[in-house]
């Protein structure tokens, strides 16, 4: 293949170096057969008695001379052979590898970014899922925070109601404590009291009195 | 409940001495004032039933304390301590006591007063006691400063309490 290829460059390369020359070769040998012609045109004006400035006839600028046009005819069929034959075959076959190539790195390129997509595809929506999932996290750690704060508030207000009534209780039983040892230790000193008071004025008169007052009684109930 | 046999023995070897020697009533008045003076003094208890002391010691102290007592009841006390029975003496003493009572018919109650009571009081007192009960009584006085005034009697399981001492104490009570 490789080798085909530098035969054809070759080919197209001496093609275009021979073409010129060709032409240029045919137009230096018509160059010279055409100022042949010329002077002998001249004469013929001459005999025929022109003037000499008829003889000077300038050759068209456009319209090149016939055998120019065979030349460049067969150089162009020689040429265009050797390309059909040789060169075209090549370059086509170039073209279409080139082309495919092209096109299985269009569709690699395809391919790769359908997987890249799918990739992103599926990146993002692991994404998704996992920004979902964190805000669900978060979503249920708020939740139980709350839940928690709720409760510990509720705890923590039923604890101090509870101590709230404890320390009552402990107030009320030490009030009731105090005021019973109060009332303990006034009726203590007032029974002392009045035991002293008693013992000072229950003089020996008053006693037979409450003896007295005994056998009565006594005698009184059956 | 069923008296100690040795309390039941020595009662009644006590009751037939003094029987025999015709000086029951004083002997068991004073043999009762022996039994609440024991009681009352935890001294002349633990000195009377210190084995330790010598006996004769101890029947001196009988002798000094109860000096003025009726001979037989000095007698009657000092057999008991020599006989090292000086912790029964006072149960031995009731028994005593209630048997002469039993043997007169009548139930005895135990009075205590802060002051001596006249025998017209005892009598009338006998007699008030008789009419609760329906039983003759037989009083037996014990003085006791400690009910500050009134009385305190207590016949069998009959519990009569007119102290000034309950009184108070009713008082600290309702208070």
């Amino acid at each position: 293949m490789r080798t085909r290829r530098v035969l054809a460059g070759l080919l197209l390369a001496l093609s275009a170096a021979l073409v010129p020359a060709t032409v240029a070769w045919a137009q230096a040998e018509g160059e010279d057969h055409d100022i042949s012609h010329a002077a002998e045109e001249c004469i013929h004006v001459l005999e025929d008695g022109g003037e000499p400035e008829d003889c000077h006839e300038s050759p068209s600028p456009i319209l090149p001379e016939l055998h120019e046009i065979v030349w460049g005819i067969i150089s162009f069929t020689v040429v265009f052979f050797l390309l059909s034959k040789f060169a075209y075959p090549a370059i086509k076959k170039s073209m279409e590898d080139r082309t495919n190539r092209i096109r299985e790195n269009l569709d690699d390129a395809e391919r790769t970014r359908s997987e890249a997509q799918q990739i992103l595809d599926d990146y993002q929506r692991q994404l998704a899922e996992a920004r979902n999932e964190a805000n669900r996290v978060i979503e249920e750690a708020r939740q139980t925070a709350e839940q928690l704060r709720r409760d510990l508030i509720q705890r923590a207000e039923g604890e101090a109601a509870e101590l709230r009534q404890r320390v009552q209780e402990e107030i009320r039983l030490a009030q009731e404590r105090a005021t019973a040892d109060l009332r303990s230790r006034v009726a203590e000193l007032a029974v002392d009291l009045a035991e002293r008071v008693v013992e000072r004025n229950l003089d020996r008169d008053t006693n037979l009195a409450l003896v007295e007052s005994f056998i009565e009684q006594v005698g009184a109930q059956r | 409940m069923a008296a100690d046999p040795r309390i039941e023995s020595y009662a009644a070897a006590l009751f037939e001495v003094a029987t025999g020697e015709g000086s029951l009533e004083t002997v068991e008045d004073e043999l009762f004032k022996v039994a609440r003076t024991i009681e009352g003094s935890d001294d002349l208890r633990s000195t009377l039933t210190d084995e330790n002391i010598p006996l004769e010691r101890r029947l001196g102290v009988v002798a000094d304390v109860f000096r003025t007592a009726h001979p037989t009841t000095m007698a009657l006390v000092s057999f008991v301590v020599a006989a090292n029975r000086t912790r029964d003496l006072p149960a031995i003493i009731d028994r005593l006591v209630e048997r002469a009572a039993a043997e007169r018919s009548e139930v005895v109650a135990e009075v205590r007063v802060a002051i001596e009571l006249t025998d017209d009081q005892r009598r009338r007192l006998a007699d008030a006691l008789s009419t609760r009960t329906g039983r003759r009584v037989s009083v037996k006085v014990v003085r006791d400063p400690s009910v500050l005034g009134g009385v305190l009697a207590q016949v069998e399981d009959l519990v009569i309490d007119g102290t000034v001492r309950s009184r108070l104490n009713q008082l600290r009570e309702t208070l």
